[in-house]
């Protein structure tokens, strides 16, 4: 008797570490520091995160039907929005900030570029109740996925209970953005010693390391503190940043440190979309600085770099560059729930 | 096997002496004007400074609902939140289990939703997004809400002006969450008056018209709002 109960308690074990280990969904890259979400309150499992991946594909979020998440997020560009300096939402209205690429958000603790959002859960009503962006309400989205069979199928399968909830529909969102970790760059490799970096690139970053990593620090590549990094004002646009938020004049023109990873793809950059390229940015840095009360404490120390330093810099910031994360199926678009293959 | 039994027989008496030495107290918002009960499509009420004025939304958020027997703390609600809408009926009242032999003279609650919860992401029941309570350009609740427009003499003329007051916050120094507490007796209910006249009359709607973020003058307003309620018991 007691020899089976302990072979049987050593099988439960073997079970239960097998299990675990195949569907934890959720893998923080290793040595990098502990995510900050609490997923405690809203524990991962496959059918959410399909939800939550249903939910950011599908335009049904927006009041009119046309716009969705990936709309302004899109995967090949590291989920921010191309060719737009400031993105634009339904009937084209134009929003007034570029839309942050997303990446990485378990760590994060505040949200938006003001960090007006103070949990990844609440994130997605500020885009889909904003008039220039989704245009629609949360009782009105909450209303449209509880007559959707689709989504009454999905929402059976996430939560044992086929009717959909402002709670439930967010934190599925949740689940899905969660699980965009995008840790697989070159630079990632050579830091597990996989492979080495070109003379360029180890060049470029040591540059990074002197001259951008106190704000843009890894392994996250920000800091996650709000800065400010001396771009002169928009006199049109008129956004003070942090300061909208805590009415603090100490954090005026101060923004969200954005993460550097996939910077080749998630142009253009800055809060305001302004500059296009990396050289602007660089150029920027180095001869762009207006300074004032609130300029990031680092930058009064002006940045040289030579036209070479320059290049080699941007050979270093490409290797953050996470190709399998941005063509991740596990990512895409969701045919699958959208159009099933009929069955045979 | 004898002691599964036993086990058994203490559970099920337990449980039923638990259950026997519970009883329900009814507590109940009851939103006014002037003292009568308040209509929402009342267009004709009047205040001392505006011709006539209708309310068209209360609605606000109880929680950490406490009962004090003078100043401890006797029984507190678990998971206490409530969203009271004079629009909804059925939010008005509430039932709370307590032990029958609680002594108590004493109701307290929280007026508005704590930083903590503020700060812990999408919830259900009355704390979901979706109750309309909850602002989405920043995060956090919406504690108080007073909807409504007033007819206003401006320069002789009448004119229609609505207004909005949406009090909540949960960063200080804009944090106007409120504690309230009243004195009771013990009866099988509880009825807490809240006049949406009082409310108005501490306001200058020729002034103020609306506060839709969290700031000073959302202090300062829920400040003068949680003076208002009060017990009213037979």
């Amino acid at each position: 008797m007691k020899k089976f109960a302990i072979v049987f308690g050593v099988f439960c074990l073997m079970l239960s570490a097998f299990t675990t280990l195949k569907d934890q969904i959720f893998v923080a890259p290793k040595n990098w520091p502990k995510p900050v979400y609490d997923f405690a309150k809203n524990p991962l499992t496959k059918e959410k995160v399909e939800l939550g991946r249903a939910l950011f594909y599908d335009p049904l979020l927006s009041g009119t039907n046309t716009i969705s998440c990936a709309s302004c997020h899109s995967q090949f560009t590291a989920f921010t929005h191309v060719d737009h300096a400031l993105s634009h939402g339904v009937e084209d209205r134009i929003g007034t900030r570029n839309s942050p690429a997303l990446m990485n958000l378990a760590w994060h603790k505040l949200f938006m570029w003001d960090g007006a959002i103070n949990h990844l859960d609440v994130q997605a009503l500020a885009p889909v109740s904003h008039p220039d962006e989704m245009g629609e309400k949360i009782e009105n989205v909450v209303l449209k996925l509880q007559q959707s069979k689709i989504y009454r199928k999905l929402f059976y399968e996430a939560f044992a209970d086929s009717a959909a909830t402002g709670e439930r529909t967010l934190k599925a969102i949740s689940q899905f953005m969660l699980t965009l970790i995008s840790a697989e760059s070159k630079y990632d490799s050579v830091m597990r010693k996989q492979s080495q970096f070109t003379t360029q690139e180890k060049n470029g970053y040591n540059i990074f390391q002197k001259n951008c990593s106190s704000c843009h620090k890894e392994p996250l590549f920000t800091n996650l503190a709000f800065e400010n990094n001396g771009l002169p004002p928009d006199t049109k646009l008129k956004d003070i940043g942090r300061m909208k938020i805590s009415k603090n004049p100490a954090d005026s023109l101060r923004f969200k440190v954005p993460t550097l990873r996939n910077i080749e793809f998630s142009y253009p950059y800055m809060h305001d979309g302004r500059f296009k390229k990396l050289s602007e940015v660089i150029n920027h840095y180095t001869s762009g600085i207006q300074h004032n009360k609130t300029l990031s404490k680092p930058l009064e120390k002006a940045i040289i770099l030579t036209s070479n330093e320059k290049v080699d810099l941007v050979a270093f910031l490409l290797t953050l560059t996470d190709k399998k994360f941005l063509f991740d199926q596990r990512f895409s678009y969701p045919k699958e729930i959208f159009f099933p293959k009929p069955k045979d | 096997m004898k002691f599964i039994i036993t086990l058994i027989l203490l559970f099920i008496t337990g449980n039923l002496l638990f259950s026997q030495s519970a009883k329900k107290l009814q507590l109940t918002f009851n939103p006014t004007f002037n003292n009568s009960a308040l209509n929402l499509s009342d267009s004709s009420y009047t205040s001392n400074r505006s011709d006539s004025l209708q309310i068209e939304t209360l609605k606000f958020y109880i929680s950490e609902i406490e009962l004090l027997n003078d100043n401890k703390v006797v029984w507190k609600e678990e998971n206490s939140f409530h969203l009271i809408d004079a629009a909804e009926k059925k939010t008005l009242s509430n039932f709370l289990n307590l032990p029958t032999e609680l002594i108590y003279n004493k109701i307290k609650f929280n007026l508005g939703i704590d930083s903590v919860t503020n700060v812990a992401g999408a919830m259900g029941g009355d704390l979901d997004p979706t109750k309309g309570m909850y602002w989405t350009w920043q995060s956090g609740y919406v504690n108080f809400k007073l909807e409504g427009n007033s007819l206003q003499n401006a320069d002789g003329i009448k004119e229609k002006k609505s207004f909005q007051f949406h009090l909540g916050g949960y960063m200080k120094p804009f944090y106007p969450l409120q504690t309230i507490t009243l004195n009771v007796t013990e009866k099988d209910s509880i009825k807490i008056n809240l006049d949406a006249e009082k409310i108005i009359s501490v306001i200058d709607l020729q002034k103020q018209h609306h506060i839709m973020s969290p700031c000073k003058e959302a202090v300062m307003l829920s400040e003068k709002i949680a003076k208002i309620f009060s017990v009213q018991q037979p």
